[in-house]
């Protein structure tokens, strides 16, 4: 009994010494990721908009909220006139993370492509959905989604044409789901 | 106690995997690929080397009783700063190897080098052998993915083995598959002493 002042005490400096070297790497740390993220997050939305590449790619805000995007207009043009899609994140609850999704679709609403900008799906099984086979330079699974309506998808197991990967149906299927879901609503905002 | 003795007996003799039976959760998680085996590999051993190095450093501070959570928390503290690191500084690394850092939390390679050896031995001794025990279990998890990566996905490293004929086994690269591959080589080993030990 009499040592557990001394121990508590041990536990004590030991955690504040880890949440004081944490709380320093992370201040070091957190700008230094998010321009990194940033960068992702750009040359992902030119990746999914090409077309926009001597444009610009303006985020539209929510009218109630203005730190959230809902979605990105593209436009072929720098003056705004030549309107050519719209790009989106999309967020999935994978088998072990969330998986998000750059989703870019013309003005009707056929994707153009997509870009997984980050998962941690289980090594060697759902992480193949950014696979890139020998031989190709796209990833296989995203590019199929090329060229398809994006509120009607849906997996080869549960009907679709998604070809899902071997061993990671979940992986495919929330991807694939996340993506009809959230186009359904963004285009519902883009019409209304 | 030998420098070179250190070093060895994590790489055949006390390899984590395949004798002392350490980390097999992460082995079999992450052997379906050459690739994914190199990417851990390193990754543990970093953190292995680092966290041994703390904890021997430490250890004549941390009163015995309680000296489970005080490692638990430098593991997990080391594991977190080389996430925040490698995604700040190194993001291409970070991409290819950072879905392995959370699963270094949890491997028990780590702790178990930490409880078994950091904290009865000198800084320099407990560096040697956080070196070996990363560097045998790195070798561990490219011999089981190599087996699996080519039975199961026809390709080793990404690169295609067999013409376009082979039809991979699927079951390879799914866990069962890992469970085999353990097991024989495991089986394998076994023989081997057996046969050594009746010679001499």
């Amino acid at each position: 009994m009499k040592d557990i002042p001394k121990f508590a005490l041990t536990l004590l400096i030991v955690t504040i010494i880890a949440s004081g070297s944490l709380a320093w790497v992370n201040k070091i740390t957190k700008p230094k990721i998010f321009a990194i993220q940033s960068r992702d997050l750009n040359n992902g939305l030119l990746n999914v908009l090409p077309a926009a590449k001597n444009g610009v790619i303006v985020p539209v805000k929510s009218p109630s909220d203005p730190d959230n995007i809902l979605y990105y207009e593209g436009f072929a043009d720098k003056d705004k006139t030549k309107l050519i899609g719209y790009a989106y994140l999309v967020p999935a609850s994978g088998y072990s993370s969330i998986i998000r999704t750059l989703v870019g679709i013309d003005t009707v609403g056929n994707i153009i492509s997509i870009q997984i900008l980050s998962q941690q799906e289980t090594p060697g099984l759902g992480t193949k959905c950014q696979e890139i086979r020998s031989g190709e330079s796209k990833p296989w699974f995203q590019h199929q989604f090329a060229g398809k309506m994006a509120t009607n998808l849906a997996v080869d197991k549960d009907g679709g044409d998604i070809v899902s990967l071997t061993g990671a149906t979940i992986t495919s299927r929330a991807i694939t789901n996340a993506i009809a879901d959230s186009s359904k609503s963004i285009l519902g905002l883009i019409n209304k | 106690m030998k420098v070179t003795q250190e070093l060895f007996k994590g790489i055949y003799s006390s390899n984590p995997v395949f004798r002392l039976m350490l980390g097999l959760c992460p082995t079999l998680a992450v052997t379906s690929s050459v690739n994914n085996a190199i990417g851990m590999g390193g990754a543990a051993t970093f953190v292995l080397i680092s966290s041994n190095f703390v904890v021997s450093l430490i250890r004549k501070f941390v009163p015995s009783k309680i000296r489970i959570p005080v490692y638990i928390t430098v593991i997990a503290t080391f594991v977190t700063i080389v996430d925040l690191i490698m995604a700040g500084f190194f993001p291409d690394l970070h991409k290819s190897l950072g879905i392995f850092i959370p699963l270094i939390v949890v491997n028990c390679i780590i702790l178990g080098r930490a409880e078994a050896f950091a904290s009865k031995n000198n800084v320099f001794f407990s560096l040697i052998d956080g070196l070996g025990m990363g560097i045998g279990f790195t070798l561990a998890l490219i011999t089981i993915s190599t087996f699996r990566e080519i039975l199961g996905n026809g390709t080793w490293l990404g690169m295609p083995v067999f013409g376009s004929s082979f039809k991979p086994a699927l079951l390879m690269i799914l866990n069962p598959g890992a469970f085999f591959t353990i097991g024989f080589i495991i089986a394998f080993l076994n023989w081997l002493d057996r046969k050594t030990s009746v010679s001499s």
